[in-house]
C-alpha cells in the first residue's frame, strides 16, 4: 500500500475500526458503547460510521428493543481486511531503514 | 495526502493497540456480567435457605444445578448474537473444578457445613483474581478480592450468622459486580 486507506486514515475511524475488530468475527456493538468506546460525541460517531458503512467497511442493523430504537454495528471481513492492511501500511513506515 | 511520519505511524498503531485492548476487556466484561447476577442470586438463595433450615442441604446441589443450567443457557443467548461464545470451554471448566474440588475433598475433607460454605466462595474468588491478574481485568480482580475478604470476614467474625452473612454479603457481592461490569 503506497497511500494509506482514506476510509481508515482518521484518528476516530481508526478507533472505531479497532474498537470493532477487538470483539469476537461477527460480534456487533451497540452504538452507545461504541461511543463510550471511542471517545467520540453521537454526532461525530454517526458521521464516521456512515463513511465507514459507504466504504463498505462494517455493517449497521437497525431495530427496536421494546419501544427503544437500537443501532448495532459490525466489521465485515472487508473491514477487516483493510485494517490489517492498515496496519501493515504502518508497520512499513516505522520499519522503513531511514526510519527513526 | 502527506505521508505518515514514522512517529505518527507509531502513534496509530499504540491507539489502534489501546482501543483493541479496551474493546475486548469491555466485552469480556459484558460477557461475564450475567452470570455473575445468576450466581448471586442462586448464591443468596443457597446459604440463606441453609441458615433457615440446615437439614435442607440438598438445597445446595438442586440450586447449583440450576445455576449451571441457567449458564449454559447464558452461553447459548449469547451465542445467538451472533459471538462465538465457546460454550465447551465453560463445560471444561465446570468439569476440571469439579474433579479438582472431588479429588481436594477425598484428600482434605471438611468437617463442618461452615467450612464448605467458606471453600466455595474463596476458590471463586481465587479464580477472578487469577481472571483479573491475567486478563488485565480490574473489574474482575476487585470482585474476587472483595468476595475472598468478605467470606474470611464471615468465616472468622460472624460464624453464628455465617450463612446468612454469606447470603446478603457473598450474593450481594456478586450480584453488584455484575452490575458494575455491565456498566462498562
Amino acid at each position: 500500500m503506497d497511500q494509506p486507506d482514506p476510509a481508515i486514515h482518521q484518528t476516530v475511524r481508526l478507533k472505531i475500526m479497532a474498537a470493532l475488530k477487538a470483539l469476537p468475527q461477527g460480534e456487533a456493538i451497540e452504538f452507545v458503547r461504541l461511543k463510550a468506546l471511542v471517545g467520540a460525541t453521537e454526532g461525530n460517531l454517526g458521521a464516521h460510521i456512515g463513511n465507514l458503512e459507504s466504504a463498505g467497511y462494517v455493517d449497521v442493523e437497525k431495530d427496536f428493543v421494546g419501544k427503544r430504537p437500537r443501532t448495532r454495528i459490525r466489521l465485515n471481513k472487508k473491514g477487516r481486511r483493510a485494517l490489517e492492511d492498515y496496519v501493515a501500511y504502518l508497520r512499513d513506515i516505522i520499519d522503513m531503514p531511514n526510519a527513526g | 495526502m502527506p505521508p505518515l511520519s514514522p512517529n505518527e505511524a507509531a502513534d496509530a498503531l499504540r491507539d489502534i493497540s489501546k482501543t483493541e485492548l479496551r474493546s475486548a476487556k469491555a466485552y469480556g466484561y459484558r460477557m461475564t456480567s450475567p452470570h455473575l447476577f445468576l450466581w448471586g442470586a442462586i448464591w443468596l438463595a443457597e446459604y440463606a435457605g441453609f441458615y433457615f433450615d440446615p437439614h435442607k442441604s440438598w438445597l445446595f446441589s438442586a440450586l447449583s444445578l440450576v445455576g449451571l443450567v441457567g449458564s449454559f443457557i447464558i452461553g447459548w443467548w449469547m451465542k445467538g448474537s451472533r459471538g462465538t461464545y465457546t460454550s465447551w470451554r465453560y463445560f471444561a471448566t465446570v468439569v476440571l473444578a469439579f474433579l479438582f474440588v472431588t479429588a481436594l475433598f477425598a484428600i482434605i475433607p471438611p468437617t463442618t457445613a461452615k467450612q464448605m460454605g467458606a471453600f466455595f466462595p474463596l476458590l471463586v474468588a481465587l479464580l477472578y483474581c487469577l481472571m483479573g491478574i491475567w486478563g488485565n481485568a480490574l473489574r474482575m480482580g476487585v470482585t474476587g478480592l472483595a468476595l475472598g475478604t468478605i467470606t474470611l470476614v464471615g468465616y472468622f467474625y460472624f460464624p453464628a450468622t455465617f450463612m446468612l452473612w454469606m447470603a446478603i454479603a457473598g450474593g450481594g457481592a456478586l450480584m453488584l459486580g455484575g452490575l458494575w461490569m455491565r456498566s462498562v
